[in-house]
């Protein structure tokens, strides 16, 4: 290495460019904000991506919730303790019809709730039952059914079955 | 000149300096860089990192129509940090509003199940951990949750939830608290239903700011795979129903009913009470918490003599026009006695009226004179004497003692089902081989198990053994027919417009060296005859003041009905056949 001595005029001319500085000072601010934003998009994301997770979480517990509902509505012990409620009873007597032959098979006989072989409410335990059905007036009106059954008097119309077989639909 | 070079001097010493710093934190550099980059990388990464087991989901179990039987939900443990317990501030409509602690207690207790007292008591101290609640369901947890009490907060655990309760309840099992397989069906098939854990690292910052995209899963989770079963819950439920319903009217000490599809050997349903509901196994007693059908083993009585006719026309001992004379009792070569279970005259009975009438001497006379060694292998042949390829859990093989231990009263005994125990099934599957042409099938109760993603993981392989020849298998259930058609008892099992094949059992229960007061009532039957579908079999263990089977025959045309109802089985279009001697006198007819 060597060490010379120069003239103020020579030292200036050695002096190193501003332009060079601002450029470089610059790049560095430039960089600096490319950093900035994609550190503020990363973030971003991530706020994005917590608010989708604790969405997921929230619509995994609500499909948990209905599902428990469904779980327990659809549970037999529900159904027959609602059935029950609503006077049904099971009845043994069942017809059949078959529609290849046009026979029917078995007697219709209504059914008492003495002559049922089977308890009409439930006898099988369930820890899991949690939402019954409900069969109030004011359950029945929040479903848009009308309370009871419109029924009408047909007991006077006799259907006439020839020897056991289904009438021929008159529409063949 | 001097100024210079002692200039020049300082700059080269400071340029040496320099030089040897640049070289050493160049080695430094190479060395942290290059030689120990992987070691170093791994030891940052190690305390950047933080690893934490992602739990697999166990899979469902599905019925025959694909309801679900036990299903994996999510509960939660309620906590609360007594150390932060204070007010709590909400903004409604832009009014920031205080709320006290007592205020918020009366909003927690009754979510937590908690009076307000004890509520408060647990908030108290400076403690960062207290209990208030464990496994709510997740509607209570959601209530509690929206509170936005900031110092309560929650434990998420995986439970397993029943739907349906104590339907099939027997066959399913349960599982701990913790998730153990205890028992049925849920330990018994624990390979399909419990996945494999999964594993997930993120990275932290020197804060312990988790770092947002560190994820890395490195050991995948794998969800349970679904196990579904040959059993159809409503069926299941109507047969627990009835049974329910049985005990209750007997005061018996248990009662089952197991139904078999005929042609493929598939149980559709293995109904007993009392049940156990595995949402809450702990409140059934010890002994009903498994299946009684699979692993209790009873002395089956007279429902045994069905099997030994069929055995008497296999081999051609007899046919059915055949006849024996057959007294009310029977003394035997060294001085004991046969009896029938009522006092009647000389019969003259063919295999149909030995049936029908359900006589001990008529089965022995015909029975003896096939040889122990051959009935002995109809008896394996049938099934009994051990456990079936089901492989549940503590399925009970019965007791058949092999044939060179027979006493002098098994030779005989055994005819009509005494000295010989048996399950449920095993007697029910040994109907089913008579209802299907003679082969009996391999019980099946698991149809498959299917991964996640719908695969077929496992199906049970399923054999089958010819029992009989078809021509034997059929006359013998003409022969059950006239059980019936004709029995005292028999006759309440008929189901109208279907021709049912069965046969009633009146088992007295071993106490001590001899039998007791104490029966097993059975009544095990096909139906239709014309083409069977359906074995159902109904046991009543311990009827209070019952000393014969025409209590278990109305629980048997319940569920035979239901069956036939629902499988939508069309009813019999042929009669029993009016020439099979039946009748006391060794003639067809009443």
């Amino acid at each position: 290495m060597r060490v010379m001595m120069l003239n103020a005029q020579d030292a200036r001319k050695l002096r190193p460019s501003m332009w060079a500085a601002v450029i470089l000072v610059a790049g560095i601010i430039a960089v600096w904000l490319v950093q900035l934003g994609l550190n503020m998009v990363l973030t971003q994301d991530a706020y994005h991506l917590r608010e989708l997770k604790i969405e997921r979480k929230t619509l995994t517990t609500e499909v948990q919730i209905i599902q428990e509902e469904v779980d327990s509505l659809a549970s037999p012990q529900n159904l027959a303790d609602a059935a029950n409620r609503l006077g049904m009873v099971a009845n043994p007597d069942s017809v059949l019809l078959d529609i290849e032959s046009d026979r029917i098979f078995g007697t219709p006989e209504p059914v008492s709730a003495e002559d049922t072989a089977v308890a009409s409410g439930n006898l099988v335990a369930n820890a899991a039952l949690g939402a019954t059905s409900e069969f109030s007036a004011g359950a029945l009106y929040a479903s848009g059914f009308e309370n009871g059954v419109t029924t009408s008097d047909d007991s006077a119309t006799e259907v006439i079955l020839q020897q056991g077989r289904i009438p021929a639909s008159p529409t063949r | 000149m001097g100024n210079h070079a002692a200039v020049t001097r300082r700059l080269s010493a400071f340029l040496v300096v320099l030089a040897l710093l640049v070289v050493a934190l160049g080695y430094r550099l190479v060395d942290f860089q290059v030689v120990r980059a992987e070691e170093i990388q791994e030891k940052s990464l190690e305390r950047r990192s933080q690893t934490y087991v992602l739990r697999a989901l166990r899979g469902d179990i599905q019925d025959a129509n694909g309801e679900i039987l036990a299903r994996t939900v999510f509960r939660y443990d309620v906590n609360a940090s007594p150390k932060t317990v204070g007010p709590v501030y909400r903004t409604v409509d832009g009014v920031r509003t205080e709320y006290s602690v007592a205020e918020i207690a009366m909003d927690l207790a009754p979510l937590v199940g908690l009076s307000v007292e004890e509520l408060l008591s647990r908030l108290e101290g400076d403690s960062e951990y207290s209990s208030l609640a464990k496994r709510v369901d997740a509607a209570t947890y959601d209530a509690i949750k929206s509170l936005g009490v900031p110092w309560v907060y929650f434990d998420t655990l995986s439970d397993r939830l029943y739907p349906n309760g104590a339907v099939a309840g027997n066959l399913i099992g349960f599982v701990s608290s913790d998730g153990t397989p205890l028992a049925g069906l849920e330990r018994q098939y624990n390979t399909c239903l419990a996945g494999i854990d999964g594993q997930e690292t993120f990275e932290r910052s020197a804060e312990g700011v988790r770092i947002p995209t560190s994820n890395i899963t490195t050991q995948p989770t794998q969800n349970g795979g679904t196990l579904n079963l040959t059993i159809d819950s409503n069926l299941q439920f109507f047969a627990q129903q009835v049974l329910a319903d049985t005990v209750s009217e007997l005061n018996a000490e248990w009662a089952s009913a197991i139904v078999v599809e005929v042609e493929t050997g598939k149980i559709l349903a293995a109904a007993e009470a009392p049940s156990v509901d595995p949402n809450d196994a702990g409140a059934s007693e010890a002994e009903n918490r498994g299946s009684k059908i699979l692993q209790f083993a009873f002395e089956p009585g007279s429902i045994m003599k069905a099997i030994s006719t069929s055995m008497v026309l296999d081999t051609g001992t007899a046919t059915m026009y055949d006849t024996v004379s057959a007294p009310d009792h029977l003394y035997l070569d060294y001085g004991e006695y046969i009896k029938d279970s009522f006092g009647h005259d000389e019969f003259n009975l063919s295999l149909a009226g030995v049936l029908r009438y359900s006589s001990n001497t008529g089965i022995y006379q015909f029975g003896v004179q096939i040889d122990k060694e051959t009935r002995y292998n109809y008896l394996q042949r049938f099934g009994f004497g051990s456990t079936s390829s089901l492989n549940f859990e503590g399925e009970s093989s019965g007791i058949l003692r092999p044939v060179e231990d027979w006493t002098y009263s098994d030779n005989y005994t055994h005819l009509f089902g005494q000295g010989i125990a048996v399950t449920s099934l095993q007697m029910a599957y040994a109907y089913q081989a008579i209802a299907n042409g003679g082969v009996r099938l391999d019980p099946v109760m698991v149809e498959s198990c299917t991964s996640p993603e719908g695969e077929l993981i496992y199906v049970p392989e399923q054999g089958a053994t010819r029992v009989l020849s078809e021509e034997s298998a059929d006359t013998n259930l003409l022969l059950m027919e006239k059980v019936v058609e004709f029995g005292g008892v028999g006759k309440t099992a008929a189901v109208d417009g279907y021709r049912v094949a069965g046969k009633t059992g009146t088992a007295e229960i071993r106490e001590g060296e001899g039998y007791g007061d104490n029966y097993a009532i059975s009544f095990y039957g096909v139906a239709p005859v014309d083409d069977p579908q359906f074995v159902v079999g109904v046991t009543i263990y311990k009827p209070e003041g019952v000393t014969n089977s025409a209590k278990a025959t109305p629980p048997f045309k319940a569920i035979m009905s239901q069956a036939l109802k629902h499988y939508r089985v069309p009813p019999s279009t042929t009669t029993s056949p009016d020439y099979i001697p039946s009748n006391r006198d060794g003639e067809p007819g009443a």
